[in-house]
């Protein structure tokens, strides 16, 4: 068809393709013609650096056909907007992955993470590309996730000739230009096409993927994790101004001795009070409820240093008693049915002296009190997008919206490691 | 008496070692983080470094320091009490009718003596929330006690990032909005390379005073014409608990901005140092928002390419060349006129013989559809017969895909 002498880079052809793939994934065409072409014979396929320079292997490109190609172009820049190097990077200093076969690992489950949702519609899967039912795992996962969960062994003996290069798992390559070489994208001019790619998404996320609308809603604010937001938000509830430390004039302070006459503050630490009301309705989980109390108790404990301070109210429909957090792990958490975590605030702040801070745990199909109660609260949602949030009875049942008043923060798995 | 030779003693010895560890020399390397560092300090805004423990934020200090030929005065906030820095009472004789002033602390005193100088207060985020409240007043008024610090002192600060903070305090949003937030990071080579014995030393931005009218143009162009299309960005108060703390876009951060971008374009400094700063100032998204504009605002106009096809300079890089093609496809849809069509062909082709061919087809192919009865098609177009080819392959193969998919679906299912 085209003619073009044997063993040389057949450009019309992976330009057809790149083509092709642009008006199959209009969203990506920003970062398809970003990539710069190399050609190169040391590349078993297609490969890419972090630099967004994409090596091409003329004699793939004869034998493979143009859809193909066009799967592998969508495939290869998938990478690099993912950000796989960094990630890959990121996994192996904190797993202490190292050496050329955790490197194939993160390839493979990178190329996992692609691949379970960027093909079809107007896209063909290229052939031997890796699906995590190919490795007996189950789709819609991030890379992270994949690689904890398999190891190489017979399942991947057949991929270990897979190479995506640099750009898929962050180990250098000796086909690389390295970061001097031409036409590299610096990485604010990667982040620069990353956020037109996602910003297309997002102005028209009509029939993109779901993968793709989750990678542009986080692409520039990756989720943090929850156990860090929650610490943060029960530190900073209970260390500020009026909870915890203050100044008191209970005792002189240290300065009292150069200044006769005069009365200092000195200041104090008082430990805080936390309050945790649990929402011990039917549809939160015990998993969920025992990761998150943990959580608090841990947190509290460390800011206080003394159990007894931390009281926990098991309410659902109603509050029935606040148990002492020193009782040990036999909190009976009763309940079931509806919530009306009302009653659990009127509970928590109608114990004996007040508490500093509220710590709510629930799955926010809840009614919350009008008025903002006289200490600070934060608020951690079970987060489980998967289940929409229904009422039987009343199909228009929207539950009503965490109030402004509170800190939210979203508990869940879902917010792994990224 | 006999008079013994001189035994030298351990701690001789051990000086001697440690003369030999000191022993380091420098070399230059570009260092993005510090540069950043540099120019929004010379812009006398104050700085927030985030960083772990323990990654050479003080050493960095000190380079500045030294590089800005300005005292370093360090003050560890976490043993502080707040009236180090709101002024301790002091008793005179009769304080019923004298009053009791607040007397400041000598540091204090000796910036205000000198005249200028580097105030770093290091450990923000570990400090009682009480400190933290005495010390807004000194980021925000430059006050200590009853002293004003003269302008010529620069203040930075220091902070743990909230994962790794033992008391986890963050900044409230007005106070998070007057400081540029830097991300201090440390760069596994610099640090082997340095324990090694060779520390970097960075080249520091020197402003250029000739270009200093141009830079400002240029920083008020950039950000009135950006705001002017997205006004929802000039004041977004920071929602959600991740974003909690950081930079968030205001009146007065935007004000900040177009001082960090003139004084990046004065200093000829990199895209990587602008987005820091930006970045820093704002928030990453209209941050991001403004460096798309501002790349945008660099791309060739279209309508000076139309002007002159013949010695049309398009970019190399193949997304943004995409731009330009796209941009002058919508000029001459703007205003259609014969010579303006037949110009926009010529550049066409100019694009597919510098270039990559498959990002000229969609621009080429609305071209076309521009076209006027009374116009003739230019001599130009059969140039681009490789354009219609290659269009028509990805149609092929676009065919291919469907009865592919189509005939698996049968069969599958």
């Amino acid at each position: 068809m085209s003619a073009v002498a044997p063993g040389t880079l057949d450009l019309g052809k992976l330009f057809a393709a790149r083509l092709h793939a642009a008006r199959v994934r209009p969203y990506l065409a920003t970062a398809l013609f970003a990539l710069h072409t190399v050609e190169s014979r040391r590349v078993p396929t297609m490969a890419v650096d972090r630099y967004w320079r994409c090596y091409v292997s003329p004699a793939f490109v004869d034998r493979t056909p143009v859809e193909e190609l066009a799967g592998v172009w969508v495939h290869e820049v998938s990478h690099l907007l993912r950000d796989h190097h960094g990630r890959g990077d990121r996994a192996a200093r904190l797993q202490g992955l190292n050496g050329p076969g955790a490197r194939l690992r993160m390839n493979i489950a990178a190329d996992c993470e692609i691949n379970d949702d960027v093909f079809g519609d107007g896209l063909v899967m290229p052939e031997g590309a890796v699906t995590p039912e190919a490795l007996g795992l189950c789709g819609g996962e991030l890379m992270e996730d994949y690689l904890r969960r398999f190891g190489l062994g017979p399942l991947t003996h057949n991929l270990v000739w897979l190479d995506c290069g640099s750009g898929a798992d962050g180990m250098e390559r000796d086909w690389d230009l390295g970061p001097d070489g031409a036409h590299g994208l610096s990485e604010q001019e990667q982040d620069a096409v990353r956020f037109r790619v996602a910003q297309g998404i997002n102005g028209r996320p009509g029939h993109t993927p779901k993968g793709w609308k989750r990678w542009a809603e986080d692409a520039f604010h990756p989720p943090q994790p929850w156990r860090e937001l929650l610490g943060a938000a029960v530190r900073s509830a209970a260390s500020g101004a009026g909870a915890g430390e203050d100044y008191s004039y209970g005792r002189p302070s240290r300065r009292s001795a150069c200044l006769p006459g005069v009365v200092l503050p000195s200041l104090r630490r008082r430990p805080p009070r936390v309050s945790v009301v649990i929402d011990t309705s039917g549809s939160v989980s015990d998993a969920e409820l025992g990761s998150a109390l943990l959580e608090v108790a841990a947190i509290a404990q460390a800011l206080g240093g003394r159990r007894d301070l931390v009281t926990v109210v098991p309410c659902d429909a109603a509050a029935r008693i606040v148990h002492p957090l020193c009782e040990g792990e036999g909190i009976p958490l009763l309940g079931g049915g509806g919530t009306d975590l009302r009653a659990g605030f009127a509970r928590a702040l109608g114990q004996g002296p007040r508490p500093d801070v509220i710590v709510v745990l629930t799955d926010g199909q809840t009614a919350w009190p009008a008025v903002r109660p006289p200490c600070r609260t934060v608020v951690g949602v079970f987060d489980r997008p998967e289940r929409a949030r229904w009422d039987e009875d009343d199909p228009d049942y929207v539950p009503d919206p965490t109030p402004a008043w509170a800190r939210v923060v979203s508990v869940g798995s879902s917010a792994s490691s990224r | 008496m006999t008079v013994n030779p001189p035994v030298p003693s351990q701690l001789d010895v051990a000086g001697e070692l440690l003369a030999l560890l000191r022993e380091t020399t420098t070399e230059p390397r570009p260092d993005n983080q510090l540069e950043a560092l540099t120019l929004a300090v010379a812009a006398d805004l104050p700085v927030l470094l985030w960083g772990e423990p323990g990654i050479g934020k003080t050493a960095a200090l000190t380079q500045l320091a030294a590089a800005l030929d300005l005292p370093l005065t360090t003050v560890i906030a976490s043993v502080h009490e707040p009236s180090d820095f709101s002024g301790l009472p002091v008793v005179g004789d009769d304080p019923a009718e004298q009053g009791v002033p607040m007397a400041p602390p000598d540091w204090a005193v000796r910036l205000v003596r000198a005249g200028r100088g580097l105030l770093f207060l290091d450990e923000l985020s570990t400090a009682p929330p009480a400190v933290q409240a005495a010390l807004l007043r000194l980021v925000l008024e430059r006050r200590v006690g009853a002293l004003q610090l003269p302008p010529g002192v620069r203040i930075v600060a220091a902070a743990n990032p909230r994962s790794s903070a033992a008391d986890g305090w963050e900044l409230s949003p007005p106070l998070a909005n007057r400081f540029v937030h830097l991300q201090w990071a440390h760069d596994h080579e610099v640090v082997v390379r340095g324990l090694g014995g060779t520390w970097p030393r960075a080249t520091l931005p020197r402003l250029d005073a000739r270009a200093l009218p141009a830079a400002v143009e240029h920083a008020r162009r950039a950000v009135c014409e950006f705001l002017t299309v997205r006004p929802p960005l000039v004041h977004r108060l920071p929602s959600g608990e991740t974003r909690r703390g950081g930079a968030w876009p205001s009146p007065r951060s935007w004000d900040m901005t177009l001082r960090l971008i003139a004084f990046a374009t004065a200093a000829g400094s990199s895209r990587e140092v602008l987005s820091m700063l930006v970045r820093g100032t704002v928030g990453d998204g209209p941050a991001l928002e403004l460096l798309a504009a501002l790349d945008r605002m660099e791309l060739p106009d279209p309508e000076v390419l139309l002007a002159d096809p013949a010695g049309a300079e398009l970019p190399e890089r193949g997304d943004r060349r995409q731009a330009v093609l796209d941009g002058i496809v919508s000029a001459v849809c703007r205003r259609p006129e014969k010579s303006r069509w037949d110009a926009a062909w010529t550049i066409m082709v100019r694009a597919l013989e510098t270039g990559a061919p498959d990002l000229v087809v969609v621009p080429a192919t609305s071209l076309a559809a521009l076209r006027r009865e009374e116009w003739d098609v230019p001599a130009a177009i059969e140039r681009l017969a490789g354009v219609v080819d290659l269009s028509r392959r990805a149609d092929l193969a676009a065919e291919r895909t469907a009865d592919r998919t189509g005939a698996r679906v049968g069969a599958g299912r």
